[in-house]
């Protein structure tokens, strides 16, 4: 069974102001098969539809057409959900809470409580580096600080599969390293990674497979081996309109 | 739902809320004692009228501004994609903001009474439980008023065009039984006019009802009926069709 499947899944959206309506398009009949225990990673330009595939893939959203299954299950099943651990872009924590805090609160969310939350709190703060900031409040935090808090909430009740969204967005190459060590050490552990980026060589060194999504369409889906020479010039012959490509030639 | 409504009381201690709640309702409250020096024969009856109105308007004002941009504010920040993308259930997420909303409102209001009760005492005021059923009353406003606006918070586009609505049905709560009589007496005449104005009396809340302030002063021998139970019955009537009408829109709602 795959950790995470989309089949001939599209998503449009449909705005209207003063009477006109807008279609846009998200994604566009979306095949895709994510095997339990891999790295994926989702490689696409702006507006490509990678924050659409995730928020689908957690029943943030509903498919237009199609069917998206997590562990076979409907992204909103609450069994679902109890196997996924999420990052977002640029996640958000109250600055006057502590990473103690913030965490016991999305661990009781997550079913956790008494000894047991608290056991896997410290673990997980430890595991991302944050035991000796437990107690600061997060307001004092770097952008760095605040991802691992962000990662340590995604983490914390050992989900089956992670999902993060641009993790190393911003962050200073020291803490991109640490992130990496730390999400293939996750993956060790035979956690199923998906992650979307911009940075090419950081998917290149963590993915197993990779998918590049243009104008919402997966255009193509690249195993390791294929990019032993460098995952840039595929995916920019990917991504790269047809007349530029031509003009090159 | 429980862990959802303690975090938003959690958040709201730690910004300095109840402090700022304090300073606040000193300052309102040496406004009233002010305006209780220029009613001079009126003093303690002016600063418990005040009082009480300062600490509902106080409260309705908190509420009401965090029931119309606690979901916004969470979605621009994606703290509500945390939780959502957890095993919690759209509906509890609703009655737990919500719940949280009105645990601070409540608290609020709680230490806002305490400094009233404690100058009126110093002016001589004779104490009378009426006074605790007063600020239920008001609390319960609170309330109805904080339901209907986590709704329309769910339903409009913008903070401003929502908070503008409660207002406006806030204001127009205080004079639902002349709207009623209203409709009853001129309908026949002009039923275009007046079948708005019916559908809207079914729409906003009935906050006259729980208006006890009027009546704290009465002389002692003449006995001051309390309906708390149709209150409590009417608020929490009010509330469920709001609240699940609500968790139903959100549970529609894409991210």
């Amino acid at each position: 069974m795959s950790a995470l499947s989309f089949k001939g899944v599209s998503k449009t959206y449909v705005s209207s102001h003063l009477g006109r309506k807008t279609v846009s398009r998200g994604v566009s009949d979306m095949d895709l098969e994510v095997r339990p225990g891999e790295v994926f990673g989702l490689l696409g330009l702006n507006g490509s539809g990678k924050t659409t595939t995730f928020k689908l893939a957690l029943g943030l959203l509903s498919p237009t057409a199609g069917e998206v299954r997590v562990m076979g299950l409907e992204p909103r099943d609450p069994k679902a959900l109890a196997a996924i651990g999420f990052l977002p872009e640029l996640p958000y924590f109250h600055g006057f809470m502590t990473p103690a805090e913030s965490l016991r609160f999305y661990g009781r969310l997550s079913g956790l409580a008494g000894a047991e939350l608290e056991g896997r709190m410290a673990k997980t703060m430890e595991r991302v580096g944050l035991s000796r900031w437990a107690l600061r409040p997060m307001r004092e935090f770097s952008k760095g600080m605040v991802q691992r808090v962000g990662l340590a909430q995604a983490i914390l009740h050992d989900p089956a599969l992670i999902i993060l969204d641009e993790p190393v967005s911003g962050l200073d190459p020291l803490a991109i390293k640490d992130f990496r060590d730390l999400l293939q050490s996750l993956n060790g552990q035979g956690k199923t990674i998906v992650v979307s980026s911009h940075s090419i060589s950081e998917l290149e060194k963590l993915c197993h497979r990779v998918g590049i999504l243009k104008e919402g369409r997966l255009a193509r889906v690249l195993e390791q081996k294929e990019w032993s020479k460098g995952l840039e010039a595929l995916f920019v012959d990917t991504v790269r309109p047809e007349r530029l490509r031509e003009g090159r030639g | 739902m429980i862990v959802l409504a303690l975090n938003h009381w959690q958040e709201n201690l730690r910004n300095r809320f109840f402090i700022l709640a304090l300073v606040f309702s000193g300052a309102v409250l040496y406004l009233s004692m002010l305006m209780g020096l220029l009613a001079t024969d009126q003093e303690v009856r002016v600063l418990l009228d005040f009082g009480l109105s300062f600490i509902e308007l106080l409260g309705l004002a908190g509420a009401v501004y965090a029931a119309s941009t606690v979901l916004l504010r969470e979605m621009e920040t994606k703290t509500v994609y945390m939780v959502l993308t957890r095993p919690v259930r759209r509906s509890h997420y609703v009655l737990g903001r919500f719940a949280g909303i009105m645990l601070s409102a409540g608290a609020a209001m709680l230490i806002m009474s305490a400094a009233h009760l404690m100058i009126l005492m110093l002016k001589g005021w004779a104490w009378t439980p009426l006074y605790l059923w007063a600020l239920l009353g008001a609390f319960l406003k609170v309330l109805v008023t904080a339901s209907l606006a986590l709704f329309l918070a769910l339903f409009s586009t913008s903070v401003l065009s929502s908070l503008t609505i409660t207002m406006v049905l806030w204001s127009l709560g205080h004079f639902l039984p002349e709207i009623r009589l209203m409709a009853r007496r001129y309908g026949h005449d002009s039923s275009l006019l007046m079948a708005p104005l019916n559908a809207i009396s079914w729409v906003i809340p009935d906050l006259q009802l729980f208006n006890l302030r009027d009546r704290l002063d009465v002389p002692a021998h003449l006995a001051v009926s309390v309906p708390v139970g149709s209150w409590i019955l009417y608020a929490a009537a009010y509330c469920a069709v709001w609240l699940t009408l609500s968790a139903l829109l959100f549970r529609r709602k894409e991210f």
